[in-house]
């Protein structure tokens, strides 16, 4: 899309787990579509790309342009193919959403040694590997924004146990700030946005299944009880507060964290 | 979707002493550019009009007074006249702030109480009287501009002004869980180490008027390798004042250049 006034105009942007296990805003999706909005020519990431018809046809259908591209990213060869056909097709990269992840529930006891190992490559080593072959890419230019998307799970207890994701989570915030700071002065900038307990289509498919024995009603009202804002937000938060850290309007903005989460972590009552 | 049309902003510390883009200076113009009528104040008149100016040279909407922000009756007389001039106030930009020297030894009670007021009380005294009109309107953003100085040792002695943002950024957080349910939200954005016309004052107090010798200083202590200025603080209040943030309340949004993800 031609947007003279987009936020992202001229700008490439990968987005990884474009796709969305249901219809909705699901946060890449947000992602995905947002940053097209404003101008961004958007390569679209994920391993199901049935997953990411929803994304391709919401973008094509007001202009815009994104390319979808099948990968597994705990995959450190498909990431360095992924790499490569972003840049014969867009000519480089200007921004990376880190945007793959999501929760296997289970404390330490339940979860399987395998799970744990799994939780560690979907939600960690993949941001690890994604940055170890777009950096450079970025460092040429001497110019790049990183935006992760972690999760308020990575900060606190919130209601369910998901020992792996909470941690790699974790890992996730602190990769954005040490990363920051070592490529700050090579004008790479990486930044974590956080979403707490958003209303995103993995409620309904997923997460409902797992904690609430499959009712969705139950497990929102439980969601929404922790959050002071009465109301649940969704992908598209995510996705404004990822827009911002991507833009140049955050140019001086980086090794830091947005907690996209309506107040739930601010209190403990 | 970062337009504030028919929006009413209320900004505390409007004007820059003298040339440059202070972050009042700043916040007030962008945020008019943005669509919103700006209804701002400062202690001192030239500075508050000379922005009022700039933003009506623009095509934007303004109003400007003196008010003192640490002073009760002061802040209520500027709520009712914003309110008397716009009709609402669907953002306030608590921006009034100042750091003196000292550690607990060295500073004078006195200023410690005077620091108090100006950078904590302020902020307070604004809320008291605004927010009853954002819950009268069904909604409201407040950003309450901190500083890294809350968060850590940032190499000078000033243990006021520490204490205070540490205090502001905490006053913002429980409020806004308080006051969520209303359809106020309340942020800070917290400044590092910024190149705004007052580093030429604090280079006065602070290094004994070596303005080049503290400039370098502080461009060489950002990991991106300089200073940031009023137009980054100014982007992040926008983001926050905005709809695009609808759902982000009680946060702190660091715009440091890197500082606090390091030590030394």
């Amino acid at each position: 899309m031609n947007n003279p006034n987009g936020r992202l105009q001229g700008k490439v942007a990968i987005v990884t787990g474009a796709g969305c296990v249901g219809p909705g805003w699901g946060n890449g999706r947000a992602i995905a579509v947002r940053f097209a909005e404003e101008g961004a020519r958007v390569f679209a990431v994920d391993k199901d790309m049935k997953a990411m018809e929803e994304t391709l046809a919401l973008v094509r259908a007001a202009g815009g342009d994104i390319t979808p591209h099948a990968c597994d990213v705990t995959d450190s060869q498909a990431i360095a193919a992924l790499v490569g056909s972003c840049q014969s097709v867009y000519g480089g990269i200007d921004i990376l959403v880190n945007n793959v992840g999501g929760p296997v529930p289970g404390g330490p006891v339940r979860l399987s040694e395998a799970d744990w190992g799994q939780q560690l490559d979907i939600n960690l080593t993949s941001v690890f590997l994604m940055c170890k072959r777009v950096i450079p890419v970025m460092e040429a230019k001497g110019a790049g924004a990183i935006v992760n998307i972690a999760s308020t799970s990575g900060i606190r207890w919130t209601g369910a146990a998901a020992v792996g994701y909470a941690a790699a989570k974790a890992g996730v915030i602190q990769f954005g700030r040490v990363v920051g700071v070592e490529y700050a002065k090579k004008g790479i900038r990486i930044n974590s946005v956080l979403p707490g307990q958003l209303h995103t289509p993995l409620v309904d498919a997923v997460l409902a299944r797992n904690q609430s024995g499959g009712d969705v009603e139950t497990l929102l009202a439980r969601r929404q009880a922790r959050i002071p804002i009465p109301f649940m937000g969704d992908g598209r938060d995510t996705a404004n507060a990822a827009l911002f850290l991507a833009s140049d309007e955050a140019r001086w903005v980086t090794g830091t964290e947005i907690i996209v989460d309506g107040g739930m972590s601010a209190r403990c009552d | 979707m970062l337009r504030l049309d028919g929006k009413v902003a209320l900004v505390t510390g409007c004007g820059t002493v003298g040339e440059g883009w202070g972050n009042g200076k700043a916040i007030a113009v962008l945020l008019a550019r943005q669509g919103a009528s700006v209804y701002g104040c400062d202690l001192n008149e030239e500075a508050a009009q000379a922005t009022r100016k700039l933003i009506e040279a623009e095509g934007g909407m303004a109003q400007v007074q003196v008010c003192d922000v640490t002073r009760s009756a002061d802040v209520k007389a500027l709520v009712e006249a914003c309110v008397a001039r716009f009709g609402r106030i669907d953002i306030l930009i608590n921006n009034v702030g100042r750091s003196e020297p000292g550690d607990p030894v060295t500073m004078d009670e006195a200023v410690w109480d005077e620091q108090m007021d100006v950078n904590l009380k302020s902020a307070f005294l604004a809320c008291k009287y605004v927010l009853p009109e954002m819950e009268r309107q069904g909604g409201g953003s407040v950003v309450n501009i901190s500083s890294i100085a809350g968060l850590r040792y940032v190499g000078k002695p000033q243990v006021a002004y520490a204490a205070s943002k540490a205090a502001l950024m905490q006053m913002t957080q429980t409020t806004a869980v308080i006051y969520a349910a209303r359809g106020i939200r309340l942020n800070c954005v917290v400044p590092g180490l910024m190149f705004t016309p007052l580093v030429k004052r604090l280079a006065d107090k602070y290094a004994k008027g070596d303005f080049e010798g503290f400039v370098a200083q502080r461009h060489q202590q950002v990991p991106m390798g300089r200073m940031g200025d009023a137009w980054d603080v100014a982007n992040a209040v926008l983001f926050l004042a905005s709809d695009e943030s609808r759902y982000i309340t009680g946060q702190q949004l660091v715009v440091d250049g890197g500082i606090t993800g390091a030590t030394r």
